[in-house]
Formats: C-alpha cells, structure tokens, sequence
C-alpha cells in the first residue's frame, strides 16, 4: 500500500479541500450505488491510499479521510473540531466531575446549520431510525438554491465525516483573519504555545499506521499568515519524514490582489509573495503555485460561469484539477508489463516529483493546466482540442514559452472519443500521441495517465457549468435555453483532464518575486527593509531568499546573469 | 488634528475617552477571569457555535477559548498568557491585577490627577514590593534531598485550585514524584522528560505515575507477542522501510526482469538492516529467555516487521521524537542511529512491555525499568473533558514543583503575602515618599489586595469584614492568610498553603508596567475599522 496523507493550512486551502473530499466520498458512494454508471464500479482506484479504516471505542468500524487540516479558531462554523463519528452518543456531560464547586455556563449563540446539512443529518437520522425519510425530505433544489447564495465556512458544503485528529484549529490568537494577511503575522504561530508540537503530533498519529507512505499531498492557503505556519510545518516534516517526498501546491483564491489601495500596501503584498514563495520553496521537493487573480475571466472558465469573489466557486475548479492530478497516485500498481482496461499510468508521488523537479535541470516549480470539462479527443472545430485547450491554473505564466525541455504528466479521465462516446484506455493513448505528432512544440518527455472513470459532480458542488454542457459533462453544440448556470442537478459527471508541467513558462513567476524582492526588501534605501525587519529577518536571511529565488530563474535561463546585483 | 488632513477616515479618540475605553477593557477582562480564582472558584462550561463543548477553570485555557476583539484587552491577555508560559501559573492573578490597577487609577483620574503622577508611584511600589517580597519568601533548601513536605504543599496549593480535594491529594503524590524522579543534580529540570499521556478509559482516580514510558501507539503486526517480560530495548533512528534511494532514483531497465532484480536488490539493503537487529538479538537473548523490543523513529515496512516476527522481536516504529529521549532516560541504552555496528551497550532495559488497545487506539507500557529518569503521567477519565481538566491541572502543577525547586524559596499563600506587602506599602513606604506620587502607592497598594477579596467574594464571604479582619491580624504583627471556608485568618505555614516566589514575583513586575502603559496613552488613532462599533 502507498498511503498518502493529505495536509490542508489555511482557509482557501480547506475551501479546495472541502470540494477534493467531497469528490472522494462521491466515488466512494457511487462505487457501492448499485444504480450508478458501471465506469465508477470497477475504477481500479484504491481509495485506501487516501483514506483510513478505523475503529471508534465503541467498535463501530470508520472509514475517514487521512487528513490533517489546519484553520483559524471558527472557521468551522456548524462542524464540531471532534467530527461527529467518534463521540460516542453524549454531547453534554451530564456533571462536571472533577470540580465540586461552581459551573457557570457560557453558551455562544449555536451555529445554524444550512439547508443541505439539515439534510444529511436527516438522512442520517433515517438510515439509523429507519422511519420518516420521504416525508419532510428537502427538496435537492432547494439545497443547490441554498448553497449557491450563502456558503461561510468550508464546512457548509462539506458531506464528509473526518477523523477527530483531522481538524485542527488555532486558537489563542485574538485577531480577525483579515488582520492575518502576511508572512510576519504568522511567523511566531507555529512555535507559539506548543501549537507546532500538537500539529506534528497529529501528523504523526496518521503517519504510523500507514505502511509504506508514498508522500504528503500539501495544500496551503499562501495568501496570508499561513504561509509562515506551513513553512515551519513542512520544515519540521523535512528533517522528521527525510525520504517521503512532499508535493506542494500553493493555493490562492481570486481577487486577493484587488484591494490595494495604497502603494504601501503594494509592497506589503509584493513581498510577501516573494518571501512566502521562497521560504516554502526551500522547505519542499516540488511546489505548483495555483491561483489565478481573475479565475472567472481566464481561459479555463470558457466553459464555466464562476463568480470570483466566492470561493466556494472558485475552489471547485481547483480542487477538481487536483483531484485529477492525484488519480495516479492511486491507480493499482498492476504487473510491471499488464495494463487494465480502465487505467494506465499508475505513478507514484516520489515519481511525479523525480521526473518533473528531478531531472537535469532540476526546476522545482511546476505548472498545474487543466480543462475542464475535457473536449472530445475528436474534436471537430479543433484538432488538437484536447492539448490545444489545457489552460494554466498557475498565475503569471507565458503563454507560448519556448522550452525544448519541458517535461510533463498528462492526466486524462473519462474523455469521450466524440459526443458522449467514452474513449477506451488506448483511444486516449493513440489520440495524444497523434496530437503530439502534429504538435510544433512538443514536450522532450510525456508521461500520460489515463482513467476510464469521469469526475463525479456531488450535489454540494456549485452550479458553475455553462449552458453547452450536458449531463455527462460532454460538450454540446448548441446552449440549453433556461437558466445561465448548470449544477450538481443537470450535470453528473464530467471528463478532464490536468496536466503538470515543468517548463521555462513559469519564468516571470520566479522573476517577479525576485525582482520585487530586490526592489522592496534588498536593495540600498529600499522601503520595506524596515517592514521585513518587523517580521524578522535580517539582511542576510533576505539575501539568502534572493539567493534561492535566482537559482531557481537561473535553472530555466542559463543565460541568466545576476544583472540587478549591481544596481 | 494633523491626521484627520492625512486620512480622513482615521478615527480619533480623545484623552478621557481613549483612557476609559482601555480602563473597561481591563475591567471588562477581570469580570470574566475574577470568578475563576482559587479553591471556591467557578469552573466554566463554554459552548461553542457547533455545539462542543469545552470545561476549564485555567484562566490560560479559557483566555486562549475566548474571542477577544477589543484591543486593549488583548494586549492584558498576551501579558497573561506571556506570565504562563514563563511561570507556569498565574493567569489569572495578573488578568485581576493589571484589572485592578487601572480600577484603583481610575478613582484619583476622575478626580483630576493626571495618569503620569499615578504611573511614577507604581514605579516606586513595585520596586518596595519586590524588595519586600525577598524578605518575606520563605526560602526553603534543596540539597540532594529535596524536602518533599514542602513540595507536596505548594503542589497541593495549586492542583486545589483545579480539581476537587480528593483527585487533587491524589495528584499532588503523583506530580511531586514525577518531577524527582526526572530530576538530575546540577542541572535545570526538563519538564518534557515526564511524559503526559491520556487514556479514555475508567475513571479520574485510576489516574497513575508510570515509572517508565507509556507510547501512544503498538506493534503493527498482529503477530507480535502483546506482553513480554525482561526485555532488551533498542532504541533507534534507522529506516526500515523499502524506499528509492534519492540520487540518480532513475531506474533503467530494458524487461520485466531487470526491473525486478534491480527492486529486490534495493529491498536487500533493507533487510540487510533488519538482519543487523536480529543478529544483535540471538547474540544478547541466547540461553535466556529475554525478550527484545525495538522502538524505532522511523518507520517500519510490513516485510521487515514479519522479519522481526519471525526472529521473536516486538517492534514499534514512528516513535515520537522526544520518546527517543525519554526512553533511553528510562531504560538505559542509547538511541542508535545506525545499525551497522551493534553493541549490547547500546540496550536499554525494562521488566515489562505490554500492550493495551481501546478501539483504533493502541497503548504499549515500558514498565519496571531501573534507575528511569523519565516517567509518564497517565491520566484516565470516563471522557475527554475530564481529561483536559485533569491534564491542566497536572501541567499547573508539575510548573509548580519545578519552580519550587529551582527558585529555592516559596511564599506564603492564602493572600498572606498581598496583605502584608499591602500593609508594608501603606504603612512604611507612603511615608518615604515626596508629593504626589503617594496616591500613586496608594493605588497600588490596595490593588494587591484584590487578590484575597476575590477569594472572599469567590467564596460567599463579605469582602470588608474578610479584609479588616486579615489587615488588622497583619498590624498585629501576625501573618494569616484567608480561610475560605469561614471566612476568618488562618495560618499559611500551618495550613501548608504555599505559592511560587517565581510566579508572585512575575505579577508583581509585569502587571504595573502594562498598567502604566494603558494609563499614558492620551490618544487612541485607529486608521481602519470603527473601533466602537463590533463588526
């Protein structure tokens, strides 16, 4: 077994996070519905390598998520920190036992829960009680209805049940998460009050019992303080876990560079991209920045009607291209020369990381591209439809870089050949390798991994679809009259297909941060020296992030000189 | 004013509004902390949004639960909660008394004095107090042997003020133990070295000191013996897992059995290692019927634990880093970080291994060990809150027995030392002082005596009587301290009602200075959100 663990820090972080399990516990279900698309019955997927069989005191047997999630005190809204699986029956404790003096009760206003945890509560109550599930039953409508107007917290559309070392919240921190905007704010978080100590310690707990850990799957919210916290965490997992590589995907929502009013501001957010960049790139083996400005208006929401300023819209997007991008990880390893039919292309963490971060040039920034939905392999208006409308979910890339040595693994899953023909393993293969032929530029190496099986839309997932897309996610000709956006109720799957790559593309990426870092923070007179010294470094230590952020240029452009050293 | 041309949407708070807001959000903190103090006090049941609950009585806890907006208040919690990590305890006294302070400060500003002179005579009384606190500690000498009489009180002190009294005489045995028992001459105490482990299981009294190591996690092998007796214990560092080496991790290979010759040639490093350990075992367990107990940091694949299983070896992986610590504190040996060359030397020891499960939760106990230098609490209770408030307290209370032993000196509890440093303050130093600056020690002096009235008010008592009956006993030359049970002056010494020197000492030096802080600020600029309304 090759056991992931799946860390999540920050709020953007478990908004993505939410969607991504909410994915698994739908392929779960649909894997054991027996009505279901005979595609999700045999996926030749072992879902064990992200999840966990436990036991509760009681000896219920539990499957959960093997996932730590870091969150601001409150974030979780109507969600106990203790998930509900593991409390054995009683909320209240009917006395204090330890003290015979007075108890006082301070009761915060209770959380309500929303319509489509109403629901699932119900429909929990009804599979135990066995009575009343037709009669008081919301409708499904209402539940999308409901989602779509107000989601606060991750948990409001989450359906998944989570282990009680999953969740862990900051507490003792006395600020709003508006104020936890930048690196400095977090950067003493993580030591503070043995908070990292406690963090690691659940790791740990779910590190032990996994077997043989292929890796840590990482997603932190880098938009703020958080940044700080998981550098110091995954530092900490560097030196414990030396040989289990960490695959990091840095994730912001859209819109968070929209309120700069002042040019102060400006450089407080130039330089802590810069320094959150580097310091976490110093930490990890690969790191994929995802998180477009404007997500809506962006070439991947061709298809997609996204709001931006909601990041339970936005999040869906990434988390099904991570949901893609993670299909390898746990396709079973068939004989080293057998093929299934509905799979090809298993792959390890370790190995995703060798060959895109680990090859001669050694560049460890890759670029996430995704389409979705996926277009025919056929496609009639283009033939490269498939390759031609990847699009980049990584923020400041060139769009035609020319690389000769761009390496990359393709994930394809569920693509239909034309119209709502599912296109078999080798279909795939045959119809990348052709676009491949045609192609001008192609990559110096591909490695495809297919699936037969498409991702699943779970009820809670927003109505964000457009009105060329039908029930199985395929393209259609002509809109759908009625409404603008499509959801969970009117489109049930949909193909995609995602795609890592490590290319020269992802330059002006790396030399924003250095530049930016160069002008505001190292250079003579610059005017954040005095900021950066407020959260904590010195000269030295900013010249040692320079040093790290023009190697990583330096990897992509061999001609690249240390020109603004002298200025 | 310059800034409202600079940024119309600053808001600006005037002199008497800027020093009341700052002087309610310090009240507005000891109203919520107050009921907490000592024996009598109040525990509290926090419900939270989703409905989870949380009990605690340590103001540290409950600071820590809270949503503090304001940011006056926040700046007295970080003090507070600055005094815990530093001493260990006194939360909630310092919450009380920077709240008190600016009280009493409040009285003489209303009546126009103006916050600079108040601050000079703070400045003067905390330096009496602190002189006078050196006089009136009791030191207490801790030789080898250090007076465990004395421990035991100032341990019970704290955990009373925690749990009940029958739980909190249990605990104080187990806490003093504890930290003699990791106690090395000459060097500072590493309190990390008591382990504090927690089982949801029976009831708060089977709450027990192991002398030895309970770890949070059992053999992943099912058949691995579950109890062993005499056991060598290895300790180590070394990776038992099959990985891909991290250099040049290309494998290339033209057919299926190159590739699999080129995997088997990796797995034979691993059982190579694996090999190593056992042979180690045949040679320290033959002609005895010892057993042998790996505890690893690293992890353990499943063939390398049949390997192990074959040889008759029990095998943990994924220690926790300070276990490794606290195992070879415990059993002797040392944490090996190679197994390349293997000595018995390098063994620990201990009488009895064994396993307990409670659900998906595994507990394996590294008992009757020689000589150990490290322990483990292990603390039982029918649910986790009972849990969280027994692991409080035994936290308070460890803190205690450390700081006992490592200042050398304790301080009468009960409120003795407030009065009598308030009575000191008022009767002696007031006089030496010039001016106006005498109000200001004034002010200080009747803030200490906070302290026993909220344990008199905490108690059901009359807090005037409580404090005329205590202050007149102090002129009398007598120095008693508060009985909250009925309200008359007792005996500290007697009573064995003792507090940590460290801990006073701490409130008395940083309460007046965030006071002094609080009171100076004449204006309060706010550039951002409206300060008054909550949003």
């Amino acid at each position: 077994m090759r056991e992931i663990v799946t860390i999540q820090v920050g709020g953007f972080a478990n908004f993505i996070g939410s969607h991504f399990w909410n994915f698994q516990d739908e392929m779960l279900g649909l894997a054991a519905d027996q009505t279901a698309d005979s595609v999700f019955k045999a996926q030749n997927l072992n879902m064990d390598v992200l999840y966990r069989t436990g036991e509760t005191q009681q000896g219920t047997l539990t499957y959960t998520p093997r996932l730590l999630s870091v969150d601001f005190h409150g974030s979780l809204g109507s969600m106990s920190s203790l998930g509900t699986l593991y409390n054995d029956g009683f909320s209240a404790p009917a006395d204090v036992i330890t003290w015979t003096g007075n108890v006082s009760t301070h009761a915060s206003e209770p959380r309500k829960k929303n319509l489509f945890l109403q629901s699932l509560y119900q429909e929990e109550n009804s599979i135990n009680g066995g009575k009343d599930d037709s009669l008081n039953q919301i409708p499904q409508k209402d539940i999308v209805d409901c989602l779509d107007k107000d989601v606060h917290c991750w948990t409001d559309f989450s359906k998944v049940h989570f282990h009680p070392q999953s969740l862990y919240e900051l507490n003792g921190l006395w600020m709003d998460i508006q104020e936890f905007d930048n690196y400095g704010i977090g950067r003493d978080v993580f030591s503070e009050n043995l908070r990292g100590e406690e963090i690691c310690d659940r790791l740990r707990f779910f590190v032990e019992e996994c077997d043989h850990i292929q890796g840590f799957q990482f997603m932190v919210d880098d938009s703020g303080g958080f940044s700080a916290i998981a550098a110091d965490f995954l530092e900490n997992i560097a030196d414990e876990y030396t040989n289990t590589p960490a695959l990091l995907y840095t994730v912001r929502g859209s819109g968070s560079h929209l309120n700069l009013r002042s040019r102060k501001q400006k450089v407080v957010r130039d330089l802590h991209d810069a320094v959150s960049f580097s310091r976490l790139a110093s930490f990890s083996k690969m790191i994929v920045p995802i998180g477009l400005p404007f997500l809506s208006e962006s070439k991947v929401s061709s298809f997609l009607h996204i709001e931006d300023e909601k990041p339970y819209h936005c999040s869906a997007v990434y988390a099904a291209a991570l949901h893609s991008a993670s299909l390898p990880f746990r396709m079973e390893m068939p004989g080293p020369t057998a093929d299934s039919s509905e799979i090809c292309g298993a792959i390890d963490v370790n190995g995703i990381v060798q060959m895109l971060a680990g090859q001669a040039r050694q560049n460890m920034v890759a670029i996430l591209d995704v389409t979705m939905p996926a277009p025919g392999l056929t496609g009639t208006e283009d033939q490269q439809s498939l390759l031609g409308n990847l699009q980049s979910l990584t923020p400041e890339v060139v769009e035609d870089a020319e690389d000769l040595q761009v390496v990359e693994s393709l994930i394809v899953q569920g693509a239909f050949t034309e119209g709502d023909h599912r296109a078999s393993v080798s279909e795939v293969k045959n119809a990348v390798q052709a676009a491949y032929e045609r192609a001008t530029t192609r990559p110096m190496f591909c490695h495809l991994s297919t699936a037969l099986c498409p991702l699943p839309i779970p009820l809670p997932f927003p109505s964000i679809f457009g009105n060329l897309i039908g029930q199985q996610g395929e393209l259609l000709g002509s809109p759908i009259l009625g409404s603008q956006s499509r959801g969970s109720l009117d489109v049930h799957s949909i193909p995609m297909a995602a795609r890592l790559r490590s290319s020269s593309a992802v330059l002006p990426f790396l030399e924003n941060r250095l530049e930016n870092l160069r002008k505001f923070g190292i250079n003579r007179g610059a005017p954040g020296t005095e900021l950066l010294r407020s959260w904590g470094f010195g000269k030295d230590e900013l010249e040692d992030f320079g040093e790290t952020l023009s190697k990583m240029v330096m990897t992509l452009k061999p001609d690249f000189e240390r020109s603004s050293d002298s200025d | 004013m310059s800034l409202r041309v600079l940024n119309p949407n600053a808001e600006v708070l005037n002199k008497s509004a800027a020093l009341h807001m700052n002087i309610n959000a310090a009240k507005g903190l000891q109203d919520v902390l107050k009921t907490n103090l000592g024996p009598k006090g109040t525990i509290k049941m926090l419900v939270g949004g989703a409905g989870d609950i949380k009990i605690t009585k340590d103001g540290n806890t409950l600071l820590k639960e809270m949503q503090i907006q304001n940011p006056t208040a926040i700046m007295i919690a970080r003090t507070a909660v600055a005094q815990d990590d530093i001493s260990g305890d006194g939360t909630t006294s310092t919450v009380i008394f920077i709240g008190e302070l600016m009280k009493q400060s409040e009285r003489y500003i209303d009546e126009g004095m103006h916050p600079r002179v108040l601050v000079d005579g703070f400045e003067i009384a905390k330096r009496a107090t602190l002189q006078f606190l050196e006089k009136f500690k009791t030191p207490v000498v801790m030789g080898n042997e250090p007076d465990k009489e004395i421990l035991k009180m100032v341990a019970r002190t704290t955990l009373r003020t925690k749990l009940y009294e029958a739980l909190a005489d249990q605990l104080t045995d187990i806490v003093v133990n504890a930290v003699l028992c990791i106690r090395k001459p000459e060097e500072p105490i590493d309190l990390f070295m008591v382990e504090i482990m927690h089982m949801r299981h029976k009831f708060d009294v089977d709450t027990r000191l192991v002398e030895g190591l309970v770890l949070d996690h059992g053999s992943r092998h099912p058949d691995m013996k579950r109890r062993t007796e005499n056991c060598y214990i290895l300790t180590c560092n070394v990776s038992l897992e099959y990985e891909k080496s991290e250099i040049n991790a290309g494998f290339f290979y033209s057919n299926a059995e190159q590739r699999e010759a080129m995997v088997a040639a990796e797995r034979r490093s691993v059982d190579e290692r694996v090999q190593n350990i056992i042979d180690l075992k045949n040679k320290v367990c033959a002609g005895n019927d010892n057993n042998f107990v790996v505890i690893n940091q690293k992890g353990i694949d499943p063939p390398s634990l049949h390997l192990l299983q074959q040889a008759g070896i029990v095998a943990l992986r994924r220690a926790k880093r300070r276990n490794m610590e606290r195992l070879v504190l415990a059993c002797g040996g040392e944490a090996v970080n190679s197994v390349d060359d293997l000595t018995p030397d390098c063994l620990g020891w201990a009488g009895l291994v064994y396993e307990h499960v409670l659900g998906e939760e595994k507990y394996t106990f590294v008992e009757n060990v020689k000589n150990p230098l490290s322990c483990t609490i292990l603390i039982k209770g029918p649910n986790d809150h009972t849990i969280a408030q027994i692991k409080d307290a035994v936290r308070d209370g460890l803190r205690a027995v450390k700081n006992t032993i490592e200042d050398e000196a304790v301080v009468l509890g009960a409120g003795a030392f407030e009065v009598a440093a308030r009575q000191y303050l008022v009767n002696e130093v007031k006089k030496t002082v010039q001016g106006r600056a005498q109000l200001g020690v004034e002010a200080f002096a009747d803030a200490l005596l906070v302290v026993p009235k909220t344990l008199a008010d905490n108690s059901g008592l009359d807090t005037q009587d409580v404090i005329i009956g205590l202050t007149g006993e102090h002129d009398r030359g007598n120095v008693v301290g508060l009985n909250h049970h009925t309200g008359e002056p007792l005996d500290p010494q007697m009573e064995g009602i003792f507090d940590n020197y460290s801990v006073k000492r701490q409130i008395i030096n940083s309460g007046p200075v965030i006071a002094s802080q609080l009171l100076l600020v004449d204006e309060v600029i706010r550039a951002g959100r409206n300060m008054r309304k909550p949003n």
